[in-house]
């Protein structure tokens, strides 16, 4: 049960608004046009919405990768201006390095660092194993299946201990029965790890499944909807309860209509 | 099935063109009236290359020319791979040298012999000149396009786990044009051959190319085949000792090209 949860902000959002710049036409498209968040410290918080609304931009502008046009992100009060380990992100490509075998995929973080060897790879064997990986260590990810690779792509963002874990729609590209596998890992692995999570999705289930909170994004250009609290506990959040679970299935379905606009049987 | 089946396959296939040249070399005389001098016998060729490998000039000239073929290779690859590294990754750098480049692309490698005759006299200097400049131009683009078609995600992969300056440059961007280095060391090496026999019949006191064209003025076509078989012999050699090892070693298993 997750009732210690602190209220400390973690990662706060003012007014951001995100645009991509075309060089040439001196055109702009507005990605994000004002979000105000704040993410709590050691909470999971879900964004989700319709394709297009921003999602990733978001995440690229949490991670350092893209400045906001407009208002601040900050992350312990501190302005974010470039990428660093203290955020890791887990992409919906996996990115996984080619040419490192897994363990040094997973031990990556830490050989930038400057962990020695022996030390790093204890750590990493230790991600492995919780993401159930521990026999594909020696392989290249060209070697391994989708939900596989998606694992190991976890794996190395949790060994390198960030504060915050930004995953963008990480379990998209793999099929609905290896994700729903995924999903119940990562609930496990998060319960361990108890660090911040940003998780975005298109998909309302999975949002409700994994989220202590579940931000509903506009179609593009991306403003908050709602934000939904989902306090089922951590101990029922595995599929074959929650199919059947009545606050799931409410949950599931407001969510749903403040997405869609409608309402849906269920 | 051993493993060794399909490899005898393998071989068996890729000497087939051989053994049928061979063969036709061996019925020509038999078919047609030439002077031998136009195309001399199978058996005179290998009594020719008896003789020079007895009398050591066949060794002397294949090491001239493999000594400036490595020394041209280094330098042209040398230069060619971090500028073409420093051309992907800045685009000032891109600016100011790519239309020069493509400029230079143009006349690149035999056209240079005048000149290099000129600046370093007839021998070692101007061949390896024209060798190492022809390997440059043929290198450097795909030095470029390998680093430039690394995806932006493993930037960001890298970058949001911590990797900066040096580790970008060792762990991510070194690898990950590596499939693109690799075919240009190939293809570059395949024309530095080429501009090493050209340059030494033009500017050459020795090696191979040195070898053919000297044998010419006495009509011993002979030496004139000899060398070309080696030539294409040493090639074939060199990419499977060097190339072939150095890909299944790397890009191969990582999976980023079949094999
Ligand atoms: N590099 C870019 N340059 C210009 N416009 C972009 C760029 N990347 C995204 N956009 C635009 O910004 C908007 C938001 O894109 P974004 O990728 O953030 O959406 P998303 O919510 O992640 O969608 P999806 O669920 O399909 O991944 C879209 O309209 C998209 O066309
Ligand atoms: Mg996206």
């Amino acid at each position: 049960m997750t009732t210690t949860q602190t209220t400390d902000t973690k990662i706060r959002l003012d007014a951001v608004r995100l645009e991509y710049v075309k060089e040439e036409g001196r055109s702009r498209h507005l990605a994000v046009e004002s979000i105000s968040l704040d993410i709590r410290d050691k909470e999971f918080l879900v964004v989700v919405g319709p394709s297009g609304c921003g999602k990733s931009t978001l995440i690229s502008a949490i991670a350092g990768f893209l400045k906001p046009t407009g208002g601040h992100i900050t992350m312990d009060g501190r302005e974010i201006t470039r990428p660093g380990a203290d955020r890791g992100v887990v992409f919906q490509e996996y990115a996984l390095l080619p040419w490192k075998r897994v363990i040094d995929n997973v031990a990556l973080g830490l050989k930038f660092k400057g962990v020695p060897k022996a030390e790093r790879y204890a750590t990493a064997r230790r991600f492995l194993a919780i993401t159930n990986l521990a026999d594909a260590e020696q392989k290249f990810p060209h070697e391994l299946s989708g939900g596989m690779k998606q694992r190991a792509a976890v794996a190395r963002t949790l060994a390198n201990a960030p504060e915050v874990m930004l995953m963008d729609e990480p379990f998209a590209a793999v099929d609905a029965q290896t994700r729903m596998t995924l999903q119940e890992e990562l609930v496990r692995v998060w319960e361990q790890a108890r660090l911040t999570v940003l998780f975005v999705t298109h998909s309302v289930e999975e949002a409700v499944f994994l989220g202590d909170r579940v931000v509903v994004l506009t179609p593009g250009p991306g403003r908050i909807k709602s934000i939904v609290d989902v306090s089922i506990p951590r101990a029922r959040r595995n599929w074959q309860e929650m199919n059947q679970d009545p606050e799931f299935i409410r949950l599931r379905d407001e969510v749903l209509v403040q997405v869609r606009g409608q309402p849906v049987a269920a | 099935m051993t493993r060794l089946a399909p490899r005898l396959h393998d071989l068996a296939l890729g000497t087939l063109p051989f053994v049928l040249i061979l063969v036709a070399w061996f019925l020509l005389p038999h078919l047609l009236d030439y002077p031998s001098y136009m195309l001399p016998s199978l058996g005179t060729v290998i009594d020719r290359a008896i003789g020079s490998i007895e009398d050591g000039s066949l060794l002397e000239n294949t090491l001239a020319s493999l000594q400036r073929l490595a020394i041209g290779f280094i330098i042209g690859n040398g230069v060619a791979i971090p500028l073409g590294i420093a051309i992907a990754l800045n685009r000032h750098v891109a600016d100011t040298l790519r239309p020069v480049l493509t400029f230079l692309q143009s006349i690149a490698g035999i056209a240079w012999v005048p000149l290099a005759i000129i600046w370093f006299g007839i021998g070692q200097g101007a061949v390896v000149f024209v060798i190492a400049n022809t390997i440059f131009f043929a290198g450097i683009y795909n030095t470029v396009v390998g680093v430039e078609s690394i995806p932006n995600t493993l930037y960001r992969a890298v970058r949001s786990h911590g990797g900066k300056g040096i580790q970008i440059f060792t762990e991510l961007i070194l690898p990950g044009a590596l499939v693109q280095i690799i075919l240009g060391l190939r293809t570059s090496m395949a024309y530095g051959w080429r501009a090493l026999v050209a340059g030494e019949m033009i500017a050459g006191t020795n090696g191979l190319g040195y070898m053919s064209i000297e044998a010419v003025q006495w009509y011993q076509t002979e030496t004139v085949i000899l060398g070309m078989i080696l030539i294409g012999i040493l090639w074939l050699i060199l990419d499977r000792l060097l190339f072939v090892p150095l890909e299944q070693r790397t890009i191969v298993r990582w999976g980023l090209i079949q094999r």
